[in-house]
């Protein structure tokens, strides 16, 4: 009965041991290796890991008796979470916390990348406590990583304890789960709590009201947010990117996994807890981004508002819903990659960079970037006929599907005042006028791997609205995996 | 469920104790350093209640459950520790309510 199957799970092992080499490339004593050694085993690694999600794409398979199952769903998630590592890596590029730790910085994006595939492809409970507590004790050192910057230790030890208190109350919803049911098989307690006998059980009800507490934290949604716009100011930029794309794509790929894969029978006890959660976050996230003078904490807060969108696709709780809330998950990747680049990229020529009237004419200085800038802002906020709004566009329409409407004109509502801050920002970037003369201050080269990684992710905003039906088609295919028994 | 020994609500009881114990210390508690040691004991009241539902369901399913939230809760501490003494090195106050250098 127990199979090892250990190909199933090659992309997570080739993800774990090139994290751990590219560690370790940090301590060789010659330059070239300290400086490449890290950076080019990672790409390699993703490549690799990359190359064996594409062969094993198709119908499920499990790996190690069943902990580990690989399906479309988890694969597509997988390719998600490398696809924004690569992108890290290339904008970390000569950034200051990869220049002095490269190994560290590096082996530890891919070792939370390899715990995020572990969520996304967890078949029992213990690995998927394990995956989560994975990504987030190195997402921790990552934040704290530039430990000459207070602000960094304080953004790393913040998230450590609210990361913490929420992974707590996760694990004691688990444990309530297995309670209920004798099994941390997620098969197996789909099984069990099959039917709806189970509905309005009090074992079960607060295992998932205590489950969605603790996913809510991981995915930074309204009212367990207070840490996000605080570690996400105070992290190196690159690695707040990486937080608001990756680890959000793991916490909503925990959230699909957990309630459309296992619990589908009980939507109607956990549907309207999540649906709360999207609208506080929707709502908090955008009016308080209105009041941000800076912009990483203007998209902290907009990371925010996008939980509280993609948490309506799990609300819809149909296969419709975990479609559109995927697909959007890809787009919101590429769209919030490239604003943490344009922040990136400024940080790095002058000081406080983050700040908003650092961008003043900034996009006349430079048109590529500006052009860039204009795409992500004009997606996140969802503009026609931009990939942003035809992510929102399923989102909302799966809710009004479910019978939901009010979430979509929450949604809908949102996203008009979202319009003020990234339209504001785009003002700031065109029509602005520098302090102190007419062009802003130190425009600096960029470096290749950062300019790629920029041009990778805007481009990709075009392409996956150009190419929107074949990406929903892939969405589709992983939303229904994720059903299938 | 094995007859002998102590009841599952025994179980249930202290470890939700633990629970909220741990709960209301991270709220309360200004050190980071307590803060992390309330942490350690929500982890280890959900732990109880593995171990309690384990022997309730005559499986070890829970026991290994508990085992591997002990070496995850094992790296946190270290983690956690780690990033205090480096606050301390900084010569920041020990207490999270001055830790307002990001906020808005």
């Amino acid at each position: 009965m127990t199979h090892l199957n250990v190909v199933a799970a090659t992309p997570q092992i080739i993800v774990a041991a090139a994290g751990v080499l590219a560690m370790s490339m940090g301590l060789f004593n010659r330059y070239e290796i300290r400086r490449y050694g890290p950076s080019a085993i990672s790409l390699a690694g993703i490549v690799a890991a990359f190359v064996m999600i594409v062969l094993l794409w198709g119908d499920r398979e499990e790996a190690f008796g069943g902990g580990i199952r690989s399906d479309r769903f988890s694969l597509l998630l997988s390719a998600i979470f490398l696809v924004s590592a690569a992108l890290v890596i290339g904008l970390a590029w000569r950034e200051s916390a990869a220049v002095d730790r490269r190994g560290e910085f590096a082996g530890l994006v891919m070792v939370a990348v390899a715990g995020m595939m572990l969520v996304a492809s967890a078949g029992d409970l213990i690995v998927l406590f394990l995956g989560i507590e994975t990504l987030s004790v190195a997402l921790y050192v990552l934040c704290a990583l530039e430990v000459w910057r207070e602000r960094s230790l304080e953004s790393g030890l913040k998230y450590l304890i609210t990361g913490a208190v929420g992974s707590s109350i996760l694990l004691y919803g688990f444990a309530l789960l297995f309670g209920a049911t004798g099994t941390v098989d997620l098969a197996e307690i789909g099984e069990q709590l099959g039917g709806t006998s189970f509905a309005g059980e009090p074992l079960v009800i607060a295992a998932m009201a205590l489950i969605v507490v603790g996913l809510g934290f991981k995915a930074s949604a309204v009212p367990f947010h207070m840490w996000t716009p605080d570690v996400y100011e105070g992290a190196p930029t690159s690695i707040t990117a990486f937080m608001s794309t990756a680890t959000k794509a793991a916490a909503l790929a925990a959230f699909l996994r957990i309630f459309q894969g296992v619990l589908p029978d009980l939507a109607g006890d956990w549907r309207v807890a999540i649906a709360v959660l999207a609208v506080a976050s929707i709502v908090v996230g955008n009016v308080a981004a209105l009041a941000q003078d800076s912009l990483k904490r203007m998209l902290a807060y907009s990371s925010i508002a996008h939980a509280g969108y993609l948490l309506i696709g799990v609300a819809a709780g149909s296969v419709q819903g975990a479609e559109a809330v995927i697909y959007y998950l890809i787009v919101y990747l590429a769209m919030t990659m490239t604003a943490f680049a344009v922040v990136i990229i400024r940080e790095r020529e002058v000081e406080n960079g983050e700040m908003l009237e650092a961008f003043a004419g900034y996009a006349r200085a430079r048109p590529v970037l500006g052009v860039a800038a204009t795409l992500a802002m004009l997606s996140l906020a969802g503009f026609p006929p931009l990939a942003g709004f035809i992510g929102k566009f399923l989102l909302f329409s799966a809710a009004v599907e479910a019978n939901m409407t009010w979430l979509a004109i929450v949604g809908a509502l949102g996203s008009v005042v979202s319009l003020g801050y990234y339209l504001r920002i785009l003002g700031v970037m065109w029509l602005g006028t520098p302090a102190d003369g007419e062009r802003p201050a130190r425009l600096l080269a960029v470096p290749a791997p950062v300019m790629m990684a920029t041009g990778t992710a805007a481009i990709a905003i075009i392409g996956l609205a150009l190419f929107a039906d074949p990406m929903i088609d892939i969405s589709r295919g992983a939303a229904e995996a994720l059903l299938a028994p | 469920m094995s007859g002998s020994g102590v009841p599952l609500l025994a179980y249930l009881l202290v470890s939700g104790a633990m629970f909220l114990i741990g709960l209301l210390g991270v709220m309360i508690r200004r050190n980071p350093l307590m803060v992390l040691l309330a942490v350690e004991l929500m982890l280890n009241g959900a732990n109880v209640t593995l171990v309690g539902f384990s022997r309730f369901w005559d499986t070890t399913d829970g026991q290994t459950f508990a085992l591997v939230v002990m070496v995850v809760a094992a790296a946190e501490v270290v983690i956690g520790l780690g990033l205090v003494v480096a606050v301390y090195r900084q010569r920041l106050r020990l207490n999270i309510d001055e830790m307002t250098r990001l906020r808005g």
